[in-house]
């Protein structure tokens, strides 16, 4: 009860490793679980957001700070601020229909949790509240847990481990 | 390790999403390092603009549609390009018994390189491998 794994999500990408958090007793993380419920509702932005994060963040530039740029306490609201118009193509970056909310441990290595629909002006105001909380939970206890040293940070092989070293780390 | 179904959606994505989504990423962090390598304050670029601080902020930090003619008064006053054109040219390569004529398209731009990549490029290669 209350407890949950840190795990690896995508570790194929050039730039950065992706983590996810998964409850103990389920069979499904965090992070799937909003691809599932909005893959279809929000294919496209979907899409999008995937490609930022994958792509964009996880093979040409790691989670630096321009692409890491919502604040919202403990965590970072996906994706970042902005939008831009080239030629014919006009995306609106304020207007993301979705947030995924995030940890960034390092540039290379990142924690993705469960997020939802952004009909609000503030997380508080909208029906995202309840996961942008839970989001934060999540990162005070992971954050928590780097501090004790019980989960060491190895930013050479862009990895986490437990205190033994070992890749299985239950919070 | 992947999440089979961040797999599955992204092999589903349109190329053409995939592209911007990284082009407009690659823009943000571009302009965001020019700032900071010629450490430029959004409100000085502001006035050498003839903008209001206001303005840039939006242009860096989301509100702005990039067009192409703000991406030049940007690349003009940062000093440096923000984005490159591939460009065709042609290579003549002198052969025993003739010319041969081969076009190559030459692109400059490219995601910074890592430190690994730095490494590779610096080991000598002989001229043979590279052409």
């Amino acid at each position: 009860m209350n407890i949950f794994e840190l795990k690896i999500w995508d570790d194929e990408r050039s730039k950065c490793t992706f983590y996810t958090v998964q409850w103990i007793d389920t069979e499904i993380s965090e992070t799937d679980k909003f691809l599932i419920r909005y893959e279809t509702s929000h294919s496209d932005a979907i899409q999008q957001l995937l490609s930022f994060i994958l792509k964009a963040v996880g093979e040409d530039h790691g989670a630096v700070d321009a692409l890491f740029n919502r604040f919202e306490n403990e965590v970072v609201g996906l994706p970042n601020k902005g939008n831009a118009r080239l030629g014919e193509f006009k995306y609106h970056y304020p207007e993301f229909p979705l947030r995924l909310y995030a940890l960034k441990i390092t540039d290379n290595i990142v924690v993705l949790f469960d997020g939802g629909v952004k009909d609000g002006p503030t997380n508080q105001a909208s029906s995202l509240q309840g996961k942008w909380q839970e989001a934060c939970h999540f990162a005070k206890r992971i954050l928590e847990e780097i501090r004790d040293k019980n989960i060491q940070v190895d930013e050479y092989n862009k990895l986490l481990t437990n205190h033994l070293g070992e890749s299985e780390i239950i919070i | 390790m992947k999440s089979k179904i961040a797999e599955r959606i992204l092999n589903s994505t349109p190329k053409d999403v995939e592209i911007y989504v990284r082009l407009y990423a690659d823009l943000v962090v571009r302009i965001t390092d020019i700032l900071k390598e010629k450490q430029m304050t959004q409100k000085a670029l502001a006035e050498n603009l003839g903008k209001q601080p206001s303005e840039i902020h939006k242009w860096l930090s989301g509100d702005h549609n990039f067009t192409l003619r703000s991406l030049a008064k940007l690349q003009a006053e940062l000093g440096e390009e923000i984005i490159y054109i591939p460009q065709k040219v042609i290579y003549t390569h002198y052969i025993e018994g003739g010319v041969k004529t081969m076009h190559m398209t030459v692109v400059k731009n490219s995601a910074k390189p890592s430190i690994d990549t730095l490494y590779i490029e610096s080991t000598p290669q002989p001229l043979a491998d590279v052409i």
